[in-house]
């Protein structure tokens, strides 16, 4: 069988034909100028299949894994955003722990374009440039007793404030924020998450102060849910599949991968969209497939999938993530170009 | 108490270079990289990347401890080349194969939403607003288009 350089090939027991081997001298007779920027250029492609505010697919073909993943790290690890980094709480009568309540207030993501605000390092004490303040004052209450059924158990109707949901969060602009952020206040991306119950007489009262950080550092800062990406799957079938074998081949794989045509009175299965496949491997279960179909993955297409919190654009985000990686590799490039010239001293 | 502060992962102390160059005594044209406050994400783009030249026989990188915020890239060159050259060409390369892709993703970007109009679906009005996709399920169009990706990551 002859060597399958673009396929990731995947076995009942195993995955073989793992690593690229897209490097020079690894082919016989092959230019090796294909390696430069022209084979790149003509090797890239980038597809979207789907926008919306918060999610987005699109697929980046004929790049190495290496470079896939690097994207996706950063998306997950080094793009900035704003997050509560202290909770100053006043005073916390609830059931929830000061400790606990200031975790999750920090897991909040707050709606504000992180390039607005400059990062605070530790000697730096706080300004309107690297600091958004929130206010949370709230207190549960009794409804009085003629609003209320005799016999009501639900503490909504009983009682005011007894769920805290992030719109409790109030906003407290220092500086001139309050006319920079005037066309797009700084706000909870999501009204009603659940921050604690309350029950009447219990208050919460803190002040909150988002910083500028890395999801390096903590989860909180992570400007994704989600960045993910698999490779495009691929059915290859060796030897036609015909008859009730076809309708069986069919139920191997998740509705619409396969589909059975009918051609010259005969029933033929065929590949209907590889990218729907989910590689369960299940054909490979059933003898009577022996030989007649190799699952396999195409190594240089990878389908991306990024699920935004709501900060950033899905779109936007992929972008920094490329800008950030850039950065990385300006600074890198410019600390070797300053030791460039000894290299020569050292080679003697 | 005793946890190390967390910008050490990024910040780059005072009067440390973020790259220094060791070349190996034992082995010609061979160099090691120690590079601060970088991790696998461009280890392993540089290395890889470093492969594809052709003067380059040899390109790897370690951690060699998770608390301890650099990479090592080890470098063996053809006689062409120095190491320090290879990795600055490659590092030159990164950078151009990198705004590549951005601007091919900013191009696919706006015809996927140029398309998106043209069907007249909008992106997702507010917090909460259900997923509105470029391709809605069932919407006729051309079916090579349509891959509802309904399947499980």
């Amino acid at each position: 069988m002859p060597y399958d350089r673009d396929h990731v090939v995947l076995e009942p027991e195993q995955v073989t034909n793992v690593s690229s081997h897209e490097y020079p001298h690894h082919f016989p007779n092959e230019d090796p100028s294909g390696f430069g920027l022209e084979g790149f250029k003509k090797k890239l492609n980038i597809k979207v299949w789907r926008v919306s505010r918060d999610t987005m697919e699109f697929d980046l073909v004929g790049v190495d894994a290496s470079l896939a993943n690097a994207v996706r790290r950063i998306l997950i690890a080094e793009v900035p955003t704003m997050a509560i980094r202290y909770v100053y709480v006043l005073n916390n009568t609830g059931i929830i722990q000061d400790e606990v309540l200031a975790h999750r207030l920090g897991l909040i993501p707050i709606l504000a374009e992180p390039e607005m605000f400059n990062f605070k390092t530790a000697d730096e004490s706080p300004t309107d440039l690297n600091t958004i303040v929130f206010q949370m004052q709230v207190k549960c209450t009794r409804r009085p007793n003629d609003t209320v059924a005799a016999d009501e158990t639900d503490p909504d109707k009983l009682y005011v404030n007894s769920s805290v949901y992030s719109n409790a969060l109030t906003w407290d602009p220092k500086g001139d924020q309050a006319t920079r952020f005037a066309d797009n206040p700084i706000r909870p991306v999501i009204d009603d998450i659940l921050i604690a119950k309350l029950r009447p007489g219990q208050e919460i009262n803190c002040e909150l102060h988002c910083e500028k950080g890395i999801g390096a550092d903590h989860a909180k800062w992570s400007p994704v849910a989600t960045a993910s990406y698999r490779l495009l799957p691929h059915i290859d079938i060796k030897q036609e599949i015909t008859g009730d074998l076809a309708d069986k081949f069919q139920k191997c794989f998740p509705p619409g991968v396969v589909e059975v045509v009918t051609e010259h009175g005969v029933k033929k299965a065929k590949v209907a969209n590889h990218r729907k496949d989910t590689v369960s491997r299940e054909v490979l279960r059933h003898k009577e497939f022996e030989g007649m179909v190799e699952l396999k993955r195409v190594r240089d297409h990878f389908l991306f999938n990024i699920e935004s919190t709501g900060i950033i654009p899905p779109p936007t985000l992929f972008v920094r993530a490329i800008r950030v990686l850039m950065n990385k590799c300006a600074v890198v490039k410019q600390a070797v170009e300053a030791i460039a010239p000894k290299d020569e001293d050292m080679q003697e | 108490m005793n946890a190390p502060d967390f910008y050490e992962m990024f910040t780059l102390p005072e009067g440390v270079k973020k790259v220094a160059v060791q070349l190996d005594p034992k082995q010609p044209n061979t160099a090691i990289f120690e590079v601060q406050k970088e991790d696998h994400t461009l280890g392993n783009i540089l290395t890889k990347r470093l492969l594809k030249d052709k003067r380059v026989l040899f390109s790897g990188y370690q951690v060699p401890h998770p608390l301890e915020h650099k990479i090592l890239i080890r470098v063996q060159t053809t006689d062409e080349v120095s190491p320090i050259e290879a990795v600055r060409d490659s590092i030159s390369a990164l950078l151009v194969e990198l705004s590549n892709i951005r601007s091919k993703f900013e191009f696919d970007l706006a015809r996927a939403k140029a398309e998106q109009e043209a069907m007249g679906t909008t992106e997702g009005a507010g917090p909460g607003a259900e997923h509105r996709h470029i391709y809605p399920k069932d919407s006729g169009a051309d079916p090579t288009l349509d891959v509802n990706v309904d399947v499980d990551f």
